[in-house]
């Protein structure tokens, strides 16, 4: 964990052919974390970019709309978790990495002595950023002295009163915990990951949770994502980092649907060559992060993307069922993942 | 008017002068026959071709057709009693004749009733009489017309004895006086050889009878079979097919002779002088005579009649009284043949089932040997032609052309098997069934006749006065087209008709009948008469045409004298029969048995109703364009005659099915007088009967009215109301939203949310107080939100069983639950616009969901395999085939949430989330806010301890404030005792915020004083205190003597003192005010004097506890500092206090003031 707190503008003066790399990188580490193992080609990670790219402009054409219903030229957090609210998972996670990335701010805002704490917290943030709950000691002590400021969001029971109360530390909120249960799952899932993991491996693996496109590169992701053309220039600290989160979470919801797609076309591969499926997984298992490749062992294809990204568009009913009856055709906007 | 006035009122119409010709006074009673005129014209029109005249004449023929038929089937009895009669009286005449020609005579004058007698004397009053004066003619012409009417009326009672009395061959009117010898010995010479012809009357009669019979009878059986076997529509587009073929060879025909006529027009005027339009050239028979003031009149006006002369014509003789188009001055017998020949010809032609191929000239390109095989073609319409241009002379050379077409088909289709053999076979048999009804007659000409009259005058010259009244029984042998010509002579009633005569008579070369005389009775063919002659019934024409059937004789054939008289007479009325019998016969059935087996039944419905279902069909065939609708074609309109009629039918219908004939009689009866009370109505509207069962006729059906809709009337004349036992409520609470679990947690939810808002307000009034040094009465409005209720509609009364359909109330409904779902969600309060946007929006989601069960519903059955009941063994035959619905309702529900993107899980889901726990969230909510509101208003609570016994360390304001009234929910204070909740509005227990807030205490007492003088009133006001001087000093106390006397010394001039309330208002001492909180915002300066105080006696209680005693030092500074003030706030304050101490509780306030905090806890709920 040996990461520093510098300010992100201070890394902002890479070039752009240094960026694509590290952009190419980081999203080969998010998928390393999310579960695909093998080095992916380049035209899977550019067509991985450029599928998260276009999600991010599809998230701020919206917000920018939504603000503008607002009456209000700027986009706010609000309109950005607006987006996603109906998945309740990703809303709590969000808001668990905001309310941290709260906490951090408040002890570096409060005590500047202490840059260990500073480094724990940072820790801890990372953490969330890559979608685990932080529940180490350390910072669970900081949590304490500083108290967790809950992100309220207006479709909120308490958003319904015009007085705003404060919390009451003895209730546990629920829902919360029933948001956190996907999380923890992956949590779960991560945990099994790494179980068998070397020392050197878990620090890869660490290091790899830490990617982020967004983190220390705000400049270049604001021009990548086009700030400036598709909403204003100067958006809060808060979204950019909101959609570092969430790039992320795209980055691993395309590359785990990629590898279901990868992994049923393996086996209808495989019975069509009669190998056992089952001899095939238990050895997938055990297999340690950087044991060599066996020769089945291939990464990720772009048409592999492609079919995850198909089935990740694919919509219910509910968005034509006001069309039934009519033989209009209507533009189906992109979905986000 | 009897039935076959009524006939000749349908068949041609009675002739009426044109509008402008008429006198005022007869426009009213002539109006009905006018519209009538125009209907029939009407109905001519029908078809698309404007060739009106040549359509509309065998239009009108063929629409008459079936009435006729009908009105001879009903009124037959009446025609049978004519009949008979007219037999008799014939039969004795022929006998007279017979037995004793010499004086037979004046016996049968004796014999017969007076009528005719009187006519005769009438005529003679009228030819003496009119010699004489010329009057002026046309008013008195008009007249006449009019007259005829009145006499036929008159003459009512024996129509057909009468009718037949009353005709006069043709010329008579012309030669009337000079003539009358002439046609004494005319009558006398018919008369002789009458014998035979009442035989030939009398067999063909009872033929005529048979086949009217028989014609009723398979019309009758046709028609009870309207309703109860249904046809099918398959045969009516054949049978439109050949009725088109069969119009179009007679649009044909009448298009080549209409050609003819007009190049006949076009040389005529190249011949005669430019005078071809002339009118009065034309020949037109008698009419030209009746007519001539109408025709000189047109003639005047030709220019403006858009006519061609043609049409004229047809015109003309159409509307001539009772005249037929064949009638002919020149021609004897020519009317009698031609009509019969017509109507056996038409039916022929009508028989379109076999006649179709023989319509029309046989082409050479279909059969390039034809003329080869056959030099004498003939085919139907040639006839027509021929029939058309006068060209046959006799039957026997009409049915010679009729036969010769049967056998040019039978000769050119030798073999046996060939299908024109078939119809040709059939059309033979027809014929010779239909032959017979024509008279046998020569067509001689007038002059002839004439001529051997005159012979035979010369022959037998004896009893000139009886054939002077023998003449009366002329007209019973000759047509009837003669008819009203004859009766005026007789009746005289027209002055002027009879006046013309004389004119004629005298002058008879001006007039042109004379020079048609000269040319009927020379036989040559002087050019000018003859191009008179093609111009109205152009005998030549054909052969100018170059058409292929040249008349048989040409002018040659004119000779007379083959025959001689005879024929004319007797047969004359045999004709009249034989329209009835042609007519009657048109659907004979059973001919055709041997040529095609049908069920019998079928075919004649087929005959029966074959041209209306052509026309039917035709019609509407017109109403598509290929194979998509015409939206040009004018719409279909329901027409009140055809109601009338479709009501009738099935009344009939009806009668027949259920009662016995002796019911269906009556019903008859009935169905007769309510046509009677109905005929005004139908006049106006042509009615036309068709011989159809009404499915033919779908405009006109009426639905069936719902009994409990019908206007029924009892005895009184009194609608009953029949509707009342269907009314029923509409259920209460049928336009709530019905009470399940589900709502009930919503409406809780909701419940919840007003509560929490509630205090929600609470908490913004104290914060808003907080910040607020000063606050206004109206500043904050009590938020006191009414409880949700639904209102249902008002008790409702509804006669059918379906739900109500009120699409505003129900969108209300609708709204109201989406405004409830919104308030659930969080909303306050919403835009209307947005309201209604989303109600629409869920209409339409809704709209969608019930359709798309529909479908499911709606989906086509599916056959399962079920085992059988009683079968055992085997597996395929123990199988039988059900039917059930493709899905279960189950299936059904589930299908239709998906189609609409829901599912049982987001259905619970949201019940869950957003219902149940939603509710949790607001419960919790809800304890929030009340605990921060308690926070807010009674900080020192919040370290009170678990007994709360440190509640008091602090000086137990919150007793003071009342605040724990509340808590123990008792009416500690006696608020309510006291009627102060009823009074102030409270609802809580505890002491009014306001009430502690002196500001707004003495806001609220300014506002109040209405109330103070009432209590006034009840008690005697207190004397008013006595101001202090030195003199009354000692009447106070001896403490405070001191106090005064120092105060009196401080005033000036020893005035007394000025009690603290009387001063001026810079002067006063300010009351002592705190916000809510007790923290005093803005700095000021007495209050924070005071406040210092409070502090240090706050800071006195604390030393006391501490035990410190410099406290007392302060405190003594402080009292001579502030000593008058302090001491004048003591005694000033008292009275007022004493007197609102009854009424608040008021006196703590001074007491809290100078307690640091202040608790407004009781903020009016």
């Amino acid at each position: 964990m040996a990461c520093t707190l510098d300010g992100p503008d201070l890394e902002d003066v890479e070039d752009a052919a240094e960026w694509k790399m590290r952009l190419t990188y980081h999203i080969e580490q998010m998928m390393f974390v999310s579960g695909e193992t093998a080095e992916p080609t380049p035209d899977t990670t550019g067509m991985i970019e450029e599928i998260v790219r276009q999600q991010v402009i599809e998230m701020l054409v919206q917000c920018t709309a939504q603000a503008g219903r607002r009456g209000s030229r700027s986009i706010s957090t609000d309109d950005l978790i607006f987006l996603i609210r109906h998945d309740r998972a990703k809303v709590s996670r969000l808001r668990t990495f905001l309310s941290w990335k709260d906490v951090r701010k408040n002890v570096k805002d409060s005590d500047d002595k202490g840059g260990g704490d500073a480094a724990d917290f940072a820790g801890g943030e990372d953490a969330t950023a890559a979608g685990v709950l932080g529940g180490g000691g350390p910072v669970g002590d900081a949590a304490k002295k500083n108290k967790k400021a809950k992100v309220g969001l207006p479709w909120e029971v308490a958003s319904f009163y015009s007085e705003q109360v404060p919390e009451r530390d003895d209730e546990e909120d629920e829902d919360e915990e029933e948001m956190n249960y996907a999380t923890l799952q992956r949590l779960k899932n991560a945990d099994e990951r790494t179980k068998h993991m070397t020392r050197d491996e878990y620090v890869h693996w660490s290091e790899c949770r830490q990617a982020s496109f967004t983190f220390r590169k705000g400049k270049r992701f604001k021009e990548w994502a086009g700030f400036g053309i598709v909403t204003d220039s100067k958006p809060n600290d808060d979204i950019v980092d909101i959609l570092g989160f969430l790039t992320f979470e795209i980055v691993q919801t395309l590359t785990e649907e990629a590898l279901k797609v990868k992994e049923a076309e393996d086996l209808v591969k495989r019975e069509s060559g009669g190998e056992s499926a089952q001899n095939c997984r238990k050895r997938k298992r055990e297999r340690g992060l950087f044991d060599p490749p066996e020769e089945g062992r291939t990464p990720i294809e772009p048409r592999h993307v492609e079919e995850a990204f198909r089935r990740l568009q694919r919509r219910g009913n509910k968005g034509r069922a006001m069309r039934n009856f009519s033989k209009a055709l209507n533009r189906t906007p992109l979905k986000l993942i | 008017m009897s039935p076959f006035a009524n006939n000749h009122n349908l068949n041609h119409q009675p002739w009426l002068p044109p509008p402008h010709v008429r006198l005022p006074y007869e426009n009213g009673g002539d109006a009905p026959h006018y519209h009538g005129l125009v209907t029939q014209n009407g109905y001519i029109s029908r078809p698309r071709t404007p060739n009106i005249m040549a359509e509309g004449m065998s239009g009108a023929e063929q629409g008459s057709i079936p009435t006729e038929g009908e009105l001879g089937v009903e009124e037959d009895a009446k025609v049978a009693v004519f009949r008979e009669m007219f037999v008799r009286s014939e039969a004795r005449i022929a006998a007279l004749f017979k037995g004793d020609e010499g004086q037979g005579g004046g016996n049968a004058t004796a014999v017969k009733d007076g009528e005719p007698v009187q006519d005769v004397n009438g005529v003679a009053e009228a030819v003496s009489e009119d010699v004489a004066p010329k009057k002026p003619a046309r008013a008195i012409d008009e007249d006449d017309y009019d007259d005829y009417d009145d006499e036929e009326d008159e003459a009512a009672p024996g129509p057909l004895v009468v009718k037949k009395a009353i005709t006069i061959p043709a010329g008579a009117t012309n030669t009337l006086s000079p003539a009358r010898p002439a046609s004494l010995s005319k009558q006398s010479s018919t008369s002789t050889k009458s014998t035979s012809p009442p035989d030939q009357g009398k067999t063909s009669e009872e033929m005529r009878k048979k086949l009217e019979e028989d014609k009723k009878a398979a019309e009758e059986a046709a028609k009870r079979s309207f309703n109860t076997i249904f046809y099918t529509l398959e045969n009516d587009r054949d049978a439109m097919l050949e009725q088109q073929k069969l119009e179009e060879s007679d649009r044909q025909v009448d298009a080549e002779i209409g050609n003819g006529s007009n190049t006949n027009n076009a040389h005529v005027t190249s011949a005669v002088n430019g005078q071809q339009g002339k009118l009065s050239n034309a020949n037109l028979g008698a009419s030209s005579l009746t007519l001539k003031h109408l025709i000189a009149r047109i003639d005047a006006k030709r220019e403006k009649v858009r006519a061609s002369d043609m049409e004229l014509r047809n015109l003309m003789s159409e509307v001539r009284k009772n005249r037929s188009k064949w009638a002919d001055e020149e021609k004897v017998g020519q009317e009698e043949l031609y009509e019969a020949a017509d109507k056996v010809l038409s039916e022929l032609k009508a028989h379109t089932e076999h006649s179709t191929a023989f319509l029309s000239r046989v082409n050479k390109r279909e059969a390039p040997d034809y003329y080869n095989v056959i030099k004498n073609p003939m085919d139907l319409g040639t006839m027509t032609k021929k029939l058309k241009q006068h060209a046959y002379k006799s039957k026997q050379e009409f049915v010679d052309d009729l036969n010769l077409i049967w056998a040019n088909c039978l000769r050119y289709n030798a073999e046996p098997s060939h299908f024109l053999r078939k119809h040709a076979l059939a059309m033979r048999k027809e014929t010779e069934k239909l032959v017979p009804l024509i008279p046998d007659i020569v067509i001689r000409s007038r002059a002839e006749i004439e001529a051997e009259e005159r012979r035979l005058q010369a022959g037998d010259a004896e009893g000139e006065i009886d054939g002077g009244e023998e003449s009366d029984d002329e007209p019973i042998m000759s047509s009837r087209g003669r008819k009203a010509p004859g009766k005026q002579a007789k009746k005289g009633a027209s002055k002027s008709r009879t006046a013309k005569q004389a004119i004629v008579e005298g002058t008879p070369g001006a007039e042109t009948k004379p020079s048609l005389h000269s040319l009927g009775s020379s036989g040559s063919s002087n050019l000018k008469n003859e191009v008179l002659r093609a111009d109205s019934n152009p005998p030549f024409e054909g052969s100018q045409n170059g058409l292929s059937t040249p008349p048989p004789g040409g002018t040659g054939t004119f000779t007379p004298g083959i025959n001689g008289a005879p024929g004319s007479g007797p047969p004359g009325s045999d004709v009249m029969d034989v329209d009835f019998g042609t007519v009657l016969g048109f659907g004979l059935p059973g001919s055709q048995e041997d040529i095609e087996h049908e069920d019998l039944e079928y075919r004649i419905w087929k005959t029966v109703t074959k041209k209306d279902r052509a026309l039917v069909a035709a019609e509407r065939h017109r109403l598509f364009k290929g194979d998509r609708l015409n939206g040009d074609e004018p719409a279909l309109l329901r027409t009140k005659a055809g109601m009338r009629r479709w009501m009738r039918r099935q009344r009939q219908a009806v009668a027949e099915g259920a009662a016995a004939e002796k019911n269906s009689g009556e019903q008859k009866d009935g169905d007769n007088a309510e046509q009677g009370a109905e005929t005004l109505a139908e006049g106006m509207e042509g009615e036309e009967d068709r011989v159809l069962p009404d499915y033919y006729d779908p405009l006109s059906a009426i639905p069936e009215l719902h009994e409990r809709l019908r206007w029924i009337e009892d005895t009184d004349g009194q609608v009953v109301e029949g509707s009342g036992e269907f009314l029923r409520m509409v259920s209460k609470g049928h336009f709530l939203s019905p009470q399940s679990s589900l709502t009930k947690k919503i409406e809780a939810n909701m419940r919840q949310m007003q509560e929490t808002r509630k205090i929600c307000s609470k908490i913004g009034v104290i914060k808003q107080m907080q910040l607020q040094s000063q606050m206004y009465t109206n500043q904050f409005q009590k938020y006191n939100p009414e409880p949700f209720v639904e209102a249902d509609i008002p008790p409702h009364v509804v006669s059918d069983d379906g739900p109500i359909m009120s699409p505003w109330v129900c969108r209300a409904a609708l709204q109201r639950s989406v405004g409830k779902i919104l308030y659930h969600a969080g909303f306050e309060e919403f835009q209307p616009s947005a309201l209604d946007a989303i109600t629409d929006v869920a209409a339409d989601f809704f709209t969608k969901l019930v359709r798309t069960l529909g479908v499911y519903h709606e989906a086509p059955k599916v056959s399962t395999l079920v085992p059988a009941a009683g079968a055992t063994s085997s597996s395929m035959n123990g199988m039988e085939k059900k039917w059930k619905p493709m899905f279960t309702k189950e299936e059904i529900i589930l299908h239709c949430l998906h189609e609409n993107g829901l599912d049982v899980e987001s259905l619970e889901s949201y019940v869950n989330d957003d219902v149940d726990r939603l509710g949790a969230k607001l419960g919790v909510m809800h304890e929030r806010m009340t605990a921060h509101l308690k926070d807010l208003l009674r900080p020192a609570l919040a370290d009170g301890g678990a007994d709360g016994s440190n509640a008091f360390n602090d000086g137990s304001e919150q007793f003071v404030g009342g605040d724990f009234a509340d808590e123990i929910n008792e009416d500690f204070f006696g608020f309510k005792e006291l009627g102060l909740d009823k009074e102030f509005g409270l609802s809580s227990f505890t002491v009014p915020l306001h009430l502690l807030q002196s500001r707004m205490h003495n806001h609220y007492q300014a506002q109040n004083t209405s109330a103070l003088p009432t209590l006034l009133s009840c008690f005697p006001t207190p004397p008013p205190f006595e101001p202090l001087t030195r003199q009354n000093i000692k009447n106070q106390i001896g403490l405070v003597q001191n106090f005064f006397l120092a105060k009196i010394h401080a005033q000036k001039d020893g005035e007394p003192l000025v009690e603290d309330e009387d001063l001026p208002q810079k002067q006063r001492f300010p009351k002592p005010r705190l916000p809510p909180t007790g923290k005093i915002t803005s700095p000021r300066k007495r209050p924070a004097k005071e406040q210092g105080g409070n502090a240090k006696k706050k800071k006195k209680v604390e030393n006391l506890i501490k035990g410190g005693g410099d406290a007392d030092k302060e405190n003594a500074k402080e009292g001579v500092k502030e000593g008058k003030m302090a001491a004048k706030l003591k005694l000033t304050l008292p009275p007022p206090s004493a007197q609102d101490a009854g009424k608040f509780s008021e006196p703590e306030k001074d007491d809290t003031s100078g307690v640091g905090m202040m608790s407004p806890e009781s903020i009016a709920a």
